[in-house]
């Protein structure tokens, strides 16, 4: 995946609607390699949609460019870009059966009768549509428009694969298994994909690659690990995962000064100066009375259990700590101890320098 | 229930000023016309049977029909690029422009047709442009014939087939013509394979609301055509004030009426067709 020359490439992307204060896409720069799966991560609104719809030519950035291998396709229109879109609402032909939508993009290329006929069965079959060609989008589950939709896309063999909230109009229960057979596809076939989405869990379990993306910007490039472990920025802690958010200041050495006088140590390298730390539940140690911390987990605090959630797998807890509220959790078929614990209870939470993510306060 | 008892003043306006002449009208119809030209009080299919026995009745439903068919026609090809531009424009724009598309409702039908007189009239605008650049020596005969009456037809039946158009584009998901774009289909082939397919029911809803408007309009073939063209229309008042034949008149109006029931009746499916399919 290093060193190839990236298969996509935005630079300074930028997307300014008219009459609108700030713009929907700011100076948006990526690289993204050749097979890999790109998720666009944000809130609504955060330019996330906006720059798909760049890419895949629909429309028209206000400054920057698209490379495609190293091409400049900025200026060439959408029917000469081969990219396959896959559309949230699916935007079946209607007047078409799942095979003539299939075939739609090969017929445009000149294909014969025939050639486009056995192509787009066999994209149909590639996503278990196979017996299903005959039909007529409004004849078939949301499931399966979806699924016709991806083989669509994929039946001109795109040089992208574009996807833009493909699980959104989905039952709860169908989107696990649908995000999982389109990751599977998608690595099968090796097709470079951009996938538009606001939900982290979906972003976290099919990319290769997250950008995080707020009022515009991309706030942190980084595989779905490193987004969720070490958050570049306020916004990305924030968004991605639950954090405890706790109020102080930061001293030289990464020495965390908050509530109550208490020092928390910390990883950071940040300028002195008010700040704001965030900590992680699935961080957080529980220590029994007179267990001593594990090694390299320097930061103590005494706490007092506010409120326990059972949540099935997970125990919840929420702790009041002199520097704040903290979240825990305590795993029902590992940690034993969570079964003893009621609102009250005095607690001791150790954690790593490392898990403490500093930001300059806002 | 409430309903009925607010439509109630209107319902009876509509009995009495619509239905009881209509009734009044059959009636009439079904009197007999004496070889002196007097009307006769009777109970007689005869007048039917001699409008449908009629070689010359029988020319002018075929001339109403291909005038009001054609006119309707050209007023929805005309039409569709006026509808396909307010559903692109932006939703500012959007009301402002539909008003602009039906705004010579707003003027009375024949003043603008006196309008299109001075425009297409041997001494009009395109004549004195076309003498004076010495593209034409004599008038091009805009007016007074089928032409003229053509002309104004698809003038007035326009603003009709622009607001079915737009009621009809309007469901019409934009996601659709962009996905084919995607897929390589240029801006022509996305218009024939995507667009115009999928308007077809708004298209068929516009042409028989515009046909249905053609085949009764009066004014238009009266004045256009000045006394040359002849349709069911002008027949119907031919009959009654020039020949003071009632009965004629009366049942060439009954017919008329069954026959533009029949295409409201269709124009009515075609709708729901077309709904149900968005």
């Amino acid at each position: 995946m290093s060193g190839a020359a990236p298969h996509l490439r935005l630079e300074g992307l930028t997307r300014h609607y008219g009459g609108a204060p700030a713009p929907a896409v700011d100076a948006v720069s990526l690289d993204l390699p050749r097979g890999a799966l790109l998720a666009l991560l944000g809130p609504s609104g955060c330019g996330k949609t906006t720059t798909l719809r760049m890419i895949a030519g629909l429309e028209r950035p206000d400054g920057g460019r698209i490379l495609v291998g190293g091409q400049d396709v900025t200026a060439l229109p959408p029917h000469r870009r081969q990219m396959g879109v896959v559309f949230q609402s699916y935007a079946l032909f209607p007047h078409m059966t799942a095979a003539g939508n299939a075939a739609f993009g090969l017929e445009m290329r000149g294909l014969g009768r025939a050639e486009r006929a056995r192509r787009a069965q066999a994209a149909l079959e590639m996503v278990g549509l196979g017996a299903l060609a005959g039909r007529r989008p409004r004849q078939l589950s949301g499931g399966q428009q979806q699924r016709v939709a991806l083989a669509r896309a994929l039946a001109i063999e795109p040089e992208l694969l574009l996807l833009d909230e493909p699980l959104s109009a989905l039952d709860a229960k169908l989107r696990e298994g649908v995000r999982d057979e389109i990751r599977a596809l998608q690595q099968r076939l090796g097709t470079t994909t951009v996938f538009v989405t606001h939900d982290q869990t979906e972003a976290l379990a099919m990319a290769d690659l997250v950008a995080v993306m707020d009022a515009g910007r991309v706030e942190q490039l980084a595989p779905p690990e490193e987004i969720f472990e070490r958050p570049a920025t306020r916004f990305v802690a924030t968004f991605v995962g639950r954090a405890a958010r706790l109020a102080g200041r930061l001293e030289p050495g990464g020495v965390f000064r908050c509530g109550g006088g208490l020092a928390l140590r910390s990883a950071s390298g940040l300028a002195p100066g008010p700040a704001e730390a965030f900590l992680r539940p699935h961080r957080v140690r529980l220590l029994a009375p007179a267990e001593a911390p594990p090694p390299g987990f320097d930061n103590l605090l005494d706490a007092t259990l506010a409120r326990r959630t059972y949540t099935g797998e997970v125990i919840a807890l929420e702790t009041e700590t002199a520097a704040g509220p903290v979240m825990a959790e305590l795993h029902a078929g590992t940690d034993e101890a969570w079964r003893g614990l009621a609102p009250g209870a005095p607690l001791r939470l150790a954690f790593r320098a490392a898990d403490l993510a500093v930001f300059p306060a806002p | 229930m409430i309903g009925w008892l607010l439509a109630a003043p209107a319902l009876a306006v509509l009995a009495l000023a619509f239905l009881w002449p209509m009734a009044g009208l059959f009636r009439i119809s079904l009197n007999r016309t004496t070889e002196t030209g007097a009307m006769e009080t009777a109970l007689t299919t005869e007048s039917y049977g001699k409008l449908l026995g009629d070689e010359f009745i029988r020319e002018l439903v075929w001339n109403t029909l291909v005038l009001a068919g054609s006119s309707a026609a050209i007023a929805v090809a005309l039409a569709l690029p006026v509808a396909l531009m307010v559903r692109a424009a932006s939703p500012r724009w959007r009301g402002p422009l539909a008003l602009m598309a039906i705004a010579p409702l707003l003027v009375s039908g024949t003043a603008r047709l006196i309008g299109w007189m001075a425009i297409l009239g041997d001494n009009g605008l395109i004549n004195a442009l076309l003498m004076g650049l010495g593209l034409r020596e004599t008038p091009w005969p805009l007016i007074n014939n089928w032409t003229g009456v053509r002309i104004g037809l698809v003038e007035s039946l326009m603003p009709y087939a622009v607001l079915v158009l737009i009621a009809g584009l309007g469901r019409l998901d934009p996601r659709l013509e962009e996905a084919a774009a995607t897929l390589g289909a240029g801006r022509v082939r996305t218009f024939f394979r995507v667009t115009l397919p999928l308007a077809a029911p708004a298209l068929l809803a516009a042409w028989l609301l515009a046909l249905v408007l053609g085949i009764s309009a009066f004014i238009t073939p009266r004045l256009m055509g000045g006394g040359r063209v002849f349709v069911l229309a002008t027949e119907i008042y031919d009959q009654a004030l020039e020949y003071v034949n009632w009965p004629a008149a009366s049942a060439l109006a009954m017919l008329l009426l069954g026959g533009l029931v029949l295409l409201m009746l269709l124009r009515a499916a075609v709708a729901k067709f077309a709904g149900g399919r968005a």
